[in-house]
C-alpha cells in the first residue's frame, strides 16, 4: 500500500510539473496552453538524442535539454502568444492556437524522432532499494527529489527576487506593473520559457517510468489538465497537489479496482470536482497568484 | 462587380458540390475512396461549424460523437436490425449522447469546458476498448453488413446531395433566429441572457445539432471502411477535426466542407506531404491565425481578466 502511494508519488509530481507550467501561463497571460505536455515529450525526446544517441554524460545532458526548451518557449511567446496577446485577440482564438502548436509538436516529433517507442538508459539504477518491507526503485526517490528541489528553487525565485516579485505583479495587474517600469513582455516572455523549461524537467524524469512515444502529450495531458483543474487553475500548490491525487488515486485505483478503467476514474474525479467545487481545491486569489 | 462577388459567395456550394460529383467519373478507386473520407468528413465539420464557429464552445472531444455514430451503427447491424433502421437509431444514439455533454456547458466556459470534452472523448474511447464483448475492444469491429461495392457510386452521390443541402440548412440556420441566438451566445453571455436569449435552449441546440451531424458522419464511416477501431477516434483526430474547422472559416459551412474534402484529400496528390501532413498543416494554421489576427500592433498593455476564465471579446466576428 505505502510503496503504491510512493510510485503514485513519483507519477504525481510529474504531472504536477507541466500542471504548474499551465498554471504559470494561465496567471501570466489568461492564456490556457494545450501544448504543454507535448512540450514535455518533445523535452524528452531532446534528452534522448543528447543522452542516449549522442552520449553525452547525463547532468551535461539534462542541463543542456531544460536550456534548450526554455529557449523554445521564449521564442514561442516572442513569435506567437506576446504579439497575439498585444493585440488582444479572442481568447479562444489564441486557444485553437495552442491546439493547432500541440498537434505540430506532435507531428513534429513523428516525423524527426519516428513513431518507435523510444527509452534510454535508467541512470538511477534498476536496483530496488529495500527499506524494511518496503521496495523502492531508486529513480522514484530521485524523481521526488528533484521535483521538490526544484518547486522550492522556483519558489524562491518567484518570492525571494526582483525578477520574481516583478512577474507576480505583471500577473496580478499588467496595466500597473507596466506603469512602474517592468516590461510587461518580457516577463511574459520569461514565464512562458520558465514554464518549458519546468516540462522539461519532467519529460527528462519521465523516461524510467514511461516510454516515450510521440502520442504521449496526448494520453498524459488529458491527466495533466485535470490535475491543473482539480487543483485549482491558477495556483501554486494547486498543480502541485493536483497532480499528486491524480498521479495517488490513479495508481490506487487501478491496483484495487481496475486498471482498464483508470482514466475513467480520473476524469470521473475532475467531472465531480467541476460540478461541487469549479473552482479547484485551491481557488487561486489574487494575493496567492503565481 | 460586388454583384459578381456576392453572387460568387452565395453559389459556390453549387460549384463545389457540382465538381465533387464529377469526382467518381474522373479519378482512380482510391482517390475516389479518398474523397469519399473527405465528404464523410465534411459533415462532422459542418457540425463543428455549429458548435464552434456558431456558438463559441470549443471542443477536443469531436471524435468520440464521430465513433458514438460508427459504433452504434454496427452494433445495432449486429443485433439483427435492418441497415436503414440501425442507421436511422445510430444517429439518433449520438445525437442523444451527445446533448448530454449540453449540461456541463450550461455552467462552464473556456479550458474549463474543453478540458471536459478532452475528457468525455477518452472516456468515449476507453470504453470502446474495455467493452469488449460489444465493441470489439482493441480488435475493433467488423463483419457488420455495409454498402455494397458496386453501390459506392450512389452512396457518394446520395452523400454529396446530402452535403449540399446540409450546408444550405446550416447556412439558413446562421441567419435564423436560434443561428443569431448562438451567435449572441459567443460574443457576450450575459449581454444575450439580457436580451432575452434562452441560453439554455440555445447550447441544447447547439449540441444537438453537431452531435447529430456527427452522428450521421460516423453512420457514413462505418459503411465507408467497413471496419472500426478505437485507434481512429483518439485526441488526435478531434484535434485535426478542430484544425479542418477552423481552416475552413470558422463559421462558414461551405469553407467547412471544401477544407475537409481538401485536407483529406490532398496528402493523397501531394505525396512527399503524407507523413508530415497534419505538421504542415497545423504549423500553416498557426501562422494564419498569428498573421490574421495578432497583426494589428497597438501601443498595449496586455490585460488579461483579473479572475477566472477571460470573457471572448469583439476579435473575430
Amino acid at each position: 500500500m505505502l510503496q503504491l502511494v510512493l510510485n503514485g508519488l513519483a507519477n504525481g509530481v510529474l504531472y504536477a510539473l507541466p500542471a504548474l507550467g499551465i498554471s504559470l501561463i494561465w496567471n501570466a497571460s489568461g492564456q490556457f496552453n494545450f501544448a504543454q505536455s507535448d512540450l514535455l515529450t518533445l523535452g524528452g525526446y531532446i534528452m534522448f538524442t543528447l543522452f542516449g544517441t549522442l552520449k553525452i554524460p547525463y547532468v551535461p545532458a539534462f542541463l543542456l535539454t531544460v536550456a534548450v526548451m526554455g529557449g523554445v518557449g521564449y521564442f514561442l511567446s516572442w513569435v506567437y502568444f506576446y504579439p497575439m496577446l498585444e493585440a488582444r485577440v479572442n481568447p479562444q482564438i489564441i486557444m485553437i492556437g495552442t491546439v493547432a502548436l500541440s498537434v505540430f509538436i506532435r507531428n513534429f516529433i513523428l516525423v524527426v524522432w519516428s513513431s518507435t517507442p523510444q527509452r534510454y538508459r535508467n541512470v538511477f539504477g534498476s536496483r530496488a532499494l529495500q527499506f524494511g518491507e518496503l521496495f523502492v526503485m531508486p529513480h522514484v526517490l530521485w524523481i521526488i527529489g528533484i521535483v521538490a528541489a526544484l518547486l522550492i528553487l522556483l519558489q524562491y525565485f518567484l518570492r525571494g527576487t526582483m525578477m520574481g516579485t516583478a512577474m507576480r505583479s505583471v500577473a496580478q495587474r499588467p496595466a500597473a506593473a507596466w506603469l512602474m517600469g517592468i516590461r510587461n513582455n518580457r516577463m511574459i516572455s520569461i514565464t512562458f520559457m520558465m514554464s518549458t523549461a519546468i516540462a522539461a524537467v519532467a519529460g527528462i524524469l519521465i523516461a524510467p517510468i514511461n516510454t516515450l512515444s510521440p502520442s504521449m502529450g496526448s494520453t498524459m495531458g488529458a491527466k495533466v489538465m485535470a490535475a491543473v483543474l482539480i487543483g485549482g487553475l491558477g495556483s501554486f500548490s494547486g498543480a502541485l497537489v493536483g497532480g499528486i491525487l491524480v498521479g495517488v488515486s490513479e495508481i490506487l485505483f487501478s491496483a484495487f479496482i481496475s486498471s482498464a478503467y483508470r482514466d475513467v476514474f480520473v476524469f470521473g474525479l475532475l467531472v465531480l470536482f467541476l460540478i461541487f467545487r469549479p473552482g479547484g481545491i485551491f481557488k487561486a486569489d489574487i494575493s496567492e497568484k503565481i | 462587380m460586388k454583384g459578381m462577388k456576392n453572387f460568387f459567395r452565395e453559389y459556390t456550394v453549387f460549384i463545389v458540390c457540382a465538381l465533387l460529383m464529377v469526382v467518381p467519373s474522373i479519378t482512380s478507386q482510391y482517390v475516389f475512396y479518398v474523397f469519399e473520407r473527405g465528404v464523410q468528413n465534411a459533415f462532422l465539420v459542418i457540425g463543428l461549424v455549429i458548435l464552434i464557429g456558431y456558438s463559441g464552445m470549443m471542443t477536443l472531444g469531436s471524435a468520440a460523437h464521430l465513433a458514438i455514430g460508427g459504433y452504434a451503427y454496427g452494433i445495432y447491424c449486429l443485433l439483427g436490425l435492418p441497415p436503414v433502421l440501425s442507421a436511422a437509431i445510430a444517429v439518433a444514439t449520438a445525437t442523444l449522447l451527445g446533448t448530454l455533454l449540453a449540461f456541463p456547458a450550461f455552467k462552464l466556459s473556456g479550458p474549463f469546458l474543453v478540458v471536459t470534452t478532452v475528457g468525455f472523448g477518452e472516456i468515449t474511447r476507453i470504453l470502446i476498448l474495455n467493452l469488449q464483448s460489444l465493441t470489439g475492444g482493441a480488435y475493433g469491429l467488423s463483419g457488420y453488413p455495409v454498402v455494397s461495392q458496386a453501390m459506392q457510386k450512389y452512396l457518394y452521390y446520395g452523400m454529396v446531395a446530402l452535403l449540399l443541402l446540409v450546408i444550405l440548412a446550416v447556412r439558413r440556420l446562421g441567419r435564423s433566429r436560434i443561428g443569431l441566438a448562438l451567435k449572441a451566445v459567443r460574443q457576450d453571455q450575459v449581454a444575450a441572457e439580457v436580451m432575452g436569449v434562452h441560453i439554455k435552449r440555445a447550447k441544447v441546440a447547439a449540441y444537438a445539432l453537431s452531435s447529430l451531424l456527427a452522428g450521421l458522419s460516423g453512420v457514413f464511416l462505418a459503411n465507408l471502411t467497413g471496419y472500426l477501431s478505437p485507434d481512429s477516434f483518439t485526441g488526435s483526430e478531434s484535434a485535426t477535426y478542430l484544425l479542418m474547422t477552423v481552416m475552413g472559416g470558422m463559421s462558414n459551412p461551405t469553407g467547412a466542407a471544401v477544407s475537409s474534402v481538401g485536407i483529406t484529400a490532398l496528402p493523397e496528390v501531394l505525396r512527399f506531404l503524407y507523413s508530415s501532413r497534419l505538421m504542415v498543416y497545423s504549423l500553416a494554421l498557426l501562422i494564419y491565425i498569428r498573421v490574421k489576427w495578432g497583426r494589428k500592433r497597438r501601443v498595449a498593455l496586455v490585460k488579461p481578466s483579473a479572475q477566472g476564465a477571460p470573457k471572448p471579446k469583439g476579435g473575430e466576428s
